[in-house]
Formats: structure tokens, sequence, C-alpha cells
């Protein structure tokens, strides 16, 4: 308990500022919740087969957006522990790793629905192996198996070392996964054949006043989970006899 | 030259303990042969597409290659050769050495595969030149990968069957595209139709194996 003492008792905020996180946190529930309410009861251009599912647009494309950030985040605190062997970066790593996880399976339930319920109307299918579709659940498989290999060292430092160097790993094959592949491919979903992601064409007028704040919030909230985790569990370490961190 | 040479004798000692006893290769080959005949015997008399055979034929592979080539850093591990390897060499020899090495086994993993599979089910190459290059291509791709996650599973405590959770996942884009190579190689489609699956199999070989020396430093050193 010495160790813990001698610490100010109030270490952890220094992980995140209280200011910055009070300030996510407001905007988090002001945006998201203007986004829930406008989003499901704003008006949107009627399409023939998408008519009211068009909404799904303000909930399932943020998801992948946070997904990617919480990986780039992953991956580059992966990497300055590799560089300085700080095990608070293996455990924001970790954790920016599993709340990625979190929202890819928002993103992919989301999809799923979406897409049974407009491309696949009237076939009863849920799953025809779109390749983005596809590639999104491979993404899963991978942080998977990152904890996987977790799980199997015990050694706190080994097991950072190790964890970390098959997440950059698995970074590198992610590109061909994400962009090279669904694009020789047939696919439904918008960016397929060649064309960049998203343009600005497929979105009306009215729909970016919510769509743009929907991806800010949902940012903000992936950030705000992601960050008190990480002081959970440096509370959670501060709290047994030998802190590690 | 030093370089070179310490990486050359990585690859000469694997070579010549793997030549002494033969388990690695031995149980590579039992794995891919009774794996691609119970493959065959459940497809039967039936015939089956291009597409099919080619997923078939790689599946294996795959398998094979995440089963029987976990064992190169392991058994360093075992015997306490560790080290010896970690003092009297640079950890990037280490790694060249090995990646020599589980590239040949690869190879011949390769070679066998496919002469059983089209020999058994008497398909018809119209491309040999491009299912010789697909093959080549993905070997470089899958022993890349392979010598990496190998070190890696190496270091972990409870390594079991780790090895195919974590290569296989990373192993999806090689699949794709050697699965679409060897298709059109089949079909005899020709060089320019296969070029896009080409391409990103060299790109994905000179990813994963650049990616792969710069990190392999991480494992090697304690």
């Amino acid at each position: 308990m010495a160790t813990s003492t001698s610490r100010a008792p109030d270490a952890s905020s220094a992980l995140v500022g209280s200011r910055l996180y009070t300030a996510v946190r407001a905007f988090v529930v002001l945006t998201l919740t203007y986004v829930i309410i406008a989003g499901l009861l704003g008006s949107i251009p009627q399409l023939s087969i998408l008519e009211e599912t068009a909404r799904n647009l303000y909930f399932h494309v943020p998801m992948w957006f946070s997904l990617m950030g919480l990986t780039v985040v992953s991956a580059y605190h992966s990497l300055r522990f590799l560089q300085t062997g700080d095990l608070l970066r293996d455990v924001r790593a970790r954790e920016a790793a599993r709340v990625g996880m979190l929202f890819g399976i928002i993103g992919i339930t989301t999809g799923m629905m979406w897409a049974r319920f407009t491309w696949y109307e009237g076939t009863n299918k849920w799953w025809n192996f779109d390749p983005k579709q596809s590639m999104a659940a491979i993404l899963l498989l991978i942080y998977g198996a990152y904890f996987v290999l977790r799980s199997g060292i015990d050694i706190a430092e080994k097991r950072g070392r190790i964890a970390a160097v098959y997440n950059l790993f698995a970074v590198v094959t992610m590109p061909f996964l994400l962009y090279v592949l669904p694009r020789q491919m047939d696919s439904l979903h918008p960016g397929a054949e060649g064309s960049p992601t998203f343009s600005q064409t497929d979105l009306a007028p009215a729909m970016r006043w919510i769509f743009y704040p929907a991806v800010l919030g949902f940012f903000g909230l992936a950030w705000w989970i992601y960050t008190q985790r990480v002081r959970v569990a440096w509370l959670e370490d501060d709290a047994r006899d030998e802190p590690d961190l | 030259m030093n370089w070179i040479r310490g990486a050359w004798a990585v690859f000469r000692k694997d070579l010549r303990t793997e030549l002494r006893s033969r388990y690695a290769v031995n149980v590579l080959l039992m794995f891919v042969l009774s794996a691609l005949l119970l493959v065959l015997f459940a497809i039967g008399q039936e015939s089956v597409s291009e597409r099919v055979q080619s997923a078939l034929l790689w599946i294996v592979i795959l398998f094979s290659a995440s089963i029987g080539l976990g064992r190169s850093f392991i058994s360093e591990e075992e015997t306490g050769t560790m080290l010896l390897l970690q003092l009297n060499t640079r950890a990037s020899m280490v790694f060249a050495g090995k990646l020599l090495y589980t590239l040949l086994l690869v190879l011949g993993l390769n070679t066998v595969a496919v002469l059983v599979f089209l020999i058994v089910l008497g398909i018809p190459v119209r491309s040999p030149g491009l299912l010789a290059a697909t093959l080549a291509l993905g070997a470089l791709g899958l022993s890349g990968a392979t010598t990496l996650l190998a070190a890696l599973i190496a270091r972990a405590a409870r390594s079991g069957p780790l090895l195919p959770v974590l290569l296989l996942p990373l192993l999806v884009p090689l699949l794709l595209s050697v699965v679409t190579a060897t298709r059109k190689a089949i079909l005899g489609a020709g060089w320019a139709a296969a070029e896009t699956e080409l391409l990103t199999l060299v790109g994905f070989a000179g990813a994963t194996i650049s990616a792969a020396t710069l990190l392999f430093d991480y494992v090697w050193m304690d």
C-alpha cells in the first residue's frame, strides 16, 4: 500500500483533464439527445426502397467512423508502448480496442438490419456477403484474436509488448481488408466499384444538419467511454498491493 | 556481407535440424494429405465449380500452414537455444533465416497440395504459369505473416492452438486473392485477367514482410 498512498489521491484525474471531460460529457449528452429526437422525428427525403430506413444513416455510419477512430487510437498507443514501455499505453491500446469492438458490433447489427429491409427485402436474408460487411466481420475477428492472445500471457510487460506487435501487424493488413479488396468486388455500399467513399451528393442537405452532429456526438461518446474505461483500469490497478502502472 | 552470412547460417541450422528428425515436414505433409483426402472423399463424384475447387484447395493449405508452421520458434524455446541465438546473431538475421526456412516449407507444402489435388480431381490447368506465380506469391505472403506470429506465440505461456486463431483472420485478403487467381488459372484466363489479384498479392506480401521485419525486434529481445 505504500506506493499507492505516496501518490496524490486524485492522480487518476491526471489521465483526463476534468474540465475537458465535463465539456465533452455535456457536448455528448446534448448532441446525442438532439440526434435521437431529430433523427427519428425530422423530415427526410422519401426515396424508393430506402424510405424511412434512411434514418439509420445517423446511427450506422458514425459507428464505423468511431471504430476507425478507435482503431487508429489503439494502434497509436501500441506503437508508443513499444517505444516507451509505459504500461499505461498498453491499457489505453487495450481499452480503445475493446470500445472499438463494441462500436463495431453495434455497427454490424445496425447494418444487418438496414440491409435486411432494403437490399434483401423479400429475400429473408440477413447476410449476403456484401464485401464491406464481410470485411467488418473479419476486423472484429482480428480484435477477438487480439484479446485471446492477451489472455495467453501472464506477465504484464511481456503481454503488452506481444499484444502491441500483433495489433500493429494487424493494422498493416487492414487497408487490404477495408480499401483494396472491397473495391475489387461488387457491392451495394456507397463507395464501391472504385468511386471514393461516401460522396457529397449521397447526402440530402437537410440530413447533413443531423448527420454531422451525429458523427461528432458518437466520436465524443466513444472518447467518453474509452477514457472512463482507462480510468477504471487505472483505479483497479492502483487498488492492488503492487500496482503495475 | 556479415548479415547475409548470419541469416544464411540460421537458415542452414534450421534446415539441418529439420532434416535430422523430419518432424515438422512430416507433420505438415501428413496433415495436408489427410485434409485433402477428407475433402476429396466428402466431395465424392460430384463435379464442383472452379471457384469451389480453388477455395477448398486454399483452405486446406492455409489450415495446414497455420497448424504445421508454429513450431519454428517454440522449438528454440524448448531446447533452450533461444539465448544462444540472441547472443550470437542480430534479430533481423534470425528473422530472415527463419523466413527463408518457412518459405521453403510453404513452397513444398503448396506444391504437394496442388499436385495431389489436381491429379486426384483430374483438373486440367489451362494457365500453368499463372498458377505457379499464384502459388509462389501466396507462399511469400503466407510465410511472412506466419514467421512473425510463430515468434509471437512462442512468447505466450499458453500457446496451444493459438496460431490459427491469430493467423487466419489476417490472411483473409491473401485467401480471397489467391482463390480468384487460382480459379482464373484453372479456367485459362491468362496473365492480364489476373493482374489485380497478382498485384494485391505482391502488395500483401510486401506490406506484411516489411511490417514483420520492423516488429520482429520487439518480439525477439527480452
